[in-house]
């Protein structure tokens, strides 16, 4: 157990910040994929939000946008090296 | 917005706002596109809606695939109607077998909002979050 709190390991916990709320975007749109892109991993599976740190907001807002983009074909719902 | 007691009948009357994109099925000739496309319109019209703005993505490439074909012929449109069209009009649709899948979604405010944003061109920048994200391999 580490007691000193400025101890090297005791790393202080980034904030993380709800990059559509800085933006001030008030909609998500479906046909920016490129954006969309930016919350999924490599798989082509929507990031959670303690990774991304999206607000509860917008994150609902996200995969509704996500789940439109890969209906129309504009998203993979799997990667295709992975089918 | 409206006054209380007669904002019940005109919500019955008012048309919406809606945003239409679908695929038409790439085995059709370049020359038969137009010609769907205007088949649409006229349904829209039909039904008592004003196409506000229609704009032709062209033939894409699928991120999967979709009814054995790799492309598609996206169509993204905007218009106005009441709302007892858009359930014949997505029958009518859901019929054809030139259109592939097509998504109605209705207009709110905030999306209206972000429509002239787009318009303008004046959408906020959304940055990348994780940088591992960026790669681009479903290409």
């Amino acid at each position: 157990m580490i007691k000193n709190p400025s101890h090297p390991k005791k790393s202080v916990r980034k904030v993380k910040q709800c990059k559509f709320t800085e933006a001030g975007l008030e909609y998500i749109d479906y046909k920016d994929v490129e954006t969309l892109q930016r919350f999924t991993n490599d798989q082509g599976k929507i990031l959670p939000r303690r990774v991304t740190g999206t607000s509860a907001k917008h994150q609902r807002q996200l995969t509704t946008a996500i789940k439109r983009a890969r209906f129309l074909g504009l998203m993979p719902y799997v990667a295709e090296n992975l089918r | 917005m409206t006054v209380f007691q007669t904002e019940n009948i005109q919500s019955k009357l008012m048309n919406s706002y809606y945003e239409l994109t679908y695929i038409i099925s790439p085995v059709l000739e370049d020359e038969q596109y137009p010609a769907v496309i205007q088949r649409i319109n006229d349904l829209i019209t039909s039904k008592g809606g004003t196409v506000e703005e229609v704009e032709e993505w062209g033939l894409r490439k699928f991120t999967y695939e979709m009814d054995k074909k790799q492309t598609g012929f996206y169509v993204n449109l905007y218009f106005e109607g009441p709302a007892t069209a858009i359930e014949s009009i997505e029958r009518a649709m859901r019929i054809d077998d030139e259109i592939m899948r097509y998504l109605t979604l209705k207009y709110d405010a905030k999306m209206k909002r972000h429509k002239e944003l787009v318009k303008k061109n004046a959408v906020p920048e959304v940055f990348p979050v994780i940088e591992e994200d960026d790669s681009e391999e479903d290409k």
